[in-house]
């Protein structure tokens, strides 16, 4: 594996790292590009793009994870392109660096938070994507502008967890809960649902005719979402039965990663995330599927999440 | 490899252990006769620390100081897993990032900006190294038990409202952090630092930037104007901006940037 820093892009502006596999040999001819989570520069929260990169480099691919204009090391644009647009300009600036540069051809977008609505717009406009996982992805655009983000995800840990443990309840009734942070959490949750709802019923449309372009053209699409997060049941909610046929189809998986937060904020989330993703992107290169269909089946176990054929990453 | 924002990212250092970069290129016609060094935190607080650093880099740059920000070795972008790090090693890293900004530069002169352990690696290397010029020390870890008490205590507070992970293995010989690893050797070594111990001057002008009001910063200031340092302490009224946000956002706090802008102008007129 050699990493090796990178400048591209129509201005020279965009700066990344590309991770190459150790032996030329093993190149699958496909490249991966990481995609920002979010304001985060390209090595990600609990450094997780570095180890998803190298993880990726050592099963052959080649990996590229840069820095939008704006975020990290990148400079900031000159015109006014909004974000959503200039995004994907940059993703396909990557694409065609990879592409220039190591004569690769196919690609697999991988991005969480933002940068999973980037990969999933991205794949909708350029046919080299072979492959997206977002990770985390938020139905609408207004996710990273969220001022209450941290209250939400606690409000989140209260109804999937703690309101299912014995302990949490006997801390709330001899005084040793949080109780300002639970009525903030409690507030947070109530301003969230009557915002996602407008939110789910005006994306709806899109979501699904997207969906349904990427099943039609053969683009494997696979959503990780972490269990504590909860834009998991706004997507099952914006996609509805179309979602349900696509799942049910295999053209979409969905793919929850238990007991795991947004960041991945545990080494043990950490592990289990780049286990999800190899697992996923080997299937990806033809010769490699019967192998990686070996691993996923010791790996993983499927079951039902209201009525998605979901799976849910186990471990080891 | 230049990108029209002035920075240039690059890989230095042994070869096979390569150190990350970005070299900050001064702006044409205010070069300065010094360069500058900026020592990263460690962790989360380097991930949440990223920004304002680039941006103190670019505002240096502006002002005609060449600089370089770095990654330590198994930090950032730069080669190694966390695990393999340690104090000693990351203070041979900020030595070859000075030897790595004389060669670009050829300038003698360095000053060297650290932020919390940063900070604290930066100040012993400069007595171990016989004293920089000027050293900018920007909330720095004053006594390492603290500093680990500090995260224990975070990561026990974000423990509080997530899942319990699901392996929760013992990690032999590690601890975690915000989703790092801190090995036993390294705590070991983190507990042992203690700034009111050095006996040497590190460099002859100290800034010495505070967010809050803290005993141990105000003690620093005062050990090391007895060890014939120059030092300025400048209390700011700013975010601590090495800690999550509520809203996942990464703090540029102005203030700070320009104190240390107007001061290592100053000092390096």
């Amino acid at each position: 594996m050699r990493e090796q820093a990178v400048v591209f892009g129509e201005s020279n502006s965009l700066i990344g790292i590309v991770t190459d596999p150790s032996e030329p040999s093993r190149t699958l001819n496909t490249g991966v590009i990481l995609l920002n989570p979010g304001v985060v520069h390209r090595v990600a929260p609990g450094r997780v793009y570095v180890k998803i990169a190298r993880a990726l480099a050592g099963a052959g691919f080649v990996v590229l994870r840069f820095d939008f204009s704006g975020i990290g090391d990148s400079a900031v644009r000159r015109d006014n392109l909004p974000f959503e647009k200039s995004a994907v300009a940059e993703t396909q600036d990557a694409i065609e660096f990879l592409k220039g540069t190591r004569e690769i051809e196919r690609f697999i977008l991988l991005g969480g938070c933002s940068g999973a609505r980037v990969s999933f717009r991205t794949a909708c406009s350029d046919r080299r994507v072979v492959c997206a996982i977002p990770i985390n992805f938020p139905v609408s655009d207004d996710e990273d502008s969220n001022p209450d983000l941290i209250n939400q995800r606690v409000a989140q840990y209260y109804w999937k967890f703690a309101f299912f443990n014995l302990k949490s309840w006997i801390k709330l009734f001899t005084g040793k809960a949080d109780y300002s942070k639970i009525f903030k959490a409690l507030r947070s949750q109530a301003r969230r649902r009557l915002s996602s709802e407008r939110t789910i019923s005006s994306e709806s449309p899109q979501l699904a005719e997207d969906l349904n372009l990427l099943g039609s053209r053969g683009v494997r699409l696979v959503f990780l979402y972490s269990e504590n997060d909860p834009r998991l049941g706004e997507l099952r909610e914006a996609g509805g039965k179309g979602l349900k046929r696509l799942c049910e189809l295999e053209k979409i998986q969905l793919e929850v990663i238990r007991r795991a937060d947004h960041t991945f904020s545990s080494l043990d989330d950490q592990e289990r995330l780049v286990e999800a993703i190899l697992a996923h992107v080997e299937t990806i290169t033809p010769a490699r599927a019967n192998c990686a269909s070996t691993i996923r089946d010791g790996n993983r176990a499927a079951h039902q999440v209201l009525g998605l054929t979901c799976t849910e990453a186990q471990p080891g | 490899m230049s990108p029209h924002n002035g920075i240039t990212p690059f890989y230095f250092g042994l070869p096979d252990k390569p150190l990350f970069g970005c070299y900050h290129k001064p702006r044409a016609g205010r070069d300065r006769q010094c360069a500058a060094v900026i020592c990263q935190p460690m962790g989360h607080e380097y991930i949440n620390c990223h920004r304002a650093l680039r941006h103190l880099a670019s505002r240096l740059a502006d002002a005609g100081f060449p600089g370089l920000r770095f990654d330590y070795y198994g930090c950032g972008d730069s080669a190694g897993e966390p695990a393999d790090g340690g104090i000693a090693r990351w203070m041979k890293d900020i030595s070859a990032a000075i030897s790595e900004i004389k060669t670009w530069t050829s300038l003698s002169d360095v000053c060297v900006i650290g932020v919390r352990l940063g900070a604290a690696l930066a100040t012993l290397t400069a007595v171990q190294n016989g004293g920089f010029e000027s050293l900018v020390l920007w909330d720095p870890v004053v006594e390492g038990r603290g500093y680990l008490q500090e995260l224990l205590s975070l990561q026990k507070e974000m423990l509080r409202f997530r899942p319990k992970p699901i392996r929760r293995k013992c990690l032999s010989g590690f601890i975690e952090v915000l989703g790092f690893p801190l090995s036993n050797d390294l705590c070991s070594e983190l507990e042992k630092i203690n700034l009111l111990q050095i006996s040497k001057k590190p460099a002859r002008n100290v800034l010495i930037i505070r967010s809050c009001q803290s005993g141990d910063e105000g003690a620093l200031e005062g050990h090391l104007n007895q060890s014939e340092a120059s030092t300025t302490g400048d209390l700011l009224d700013i975010p601590k901006v090495w800690l999550p946000t509520v809203d996942g956002s990464l703090l540029v706090p102005n203030k700070a940037l320009q104190s240390v802008v107007s001061w290592v102008s100053r000092i390096h007129a």
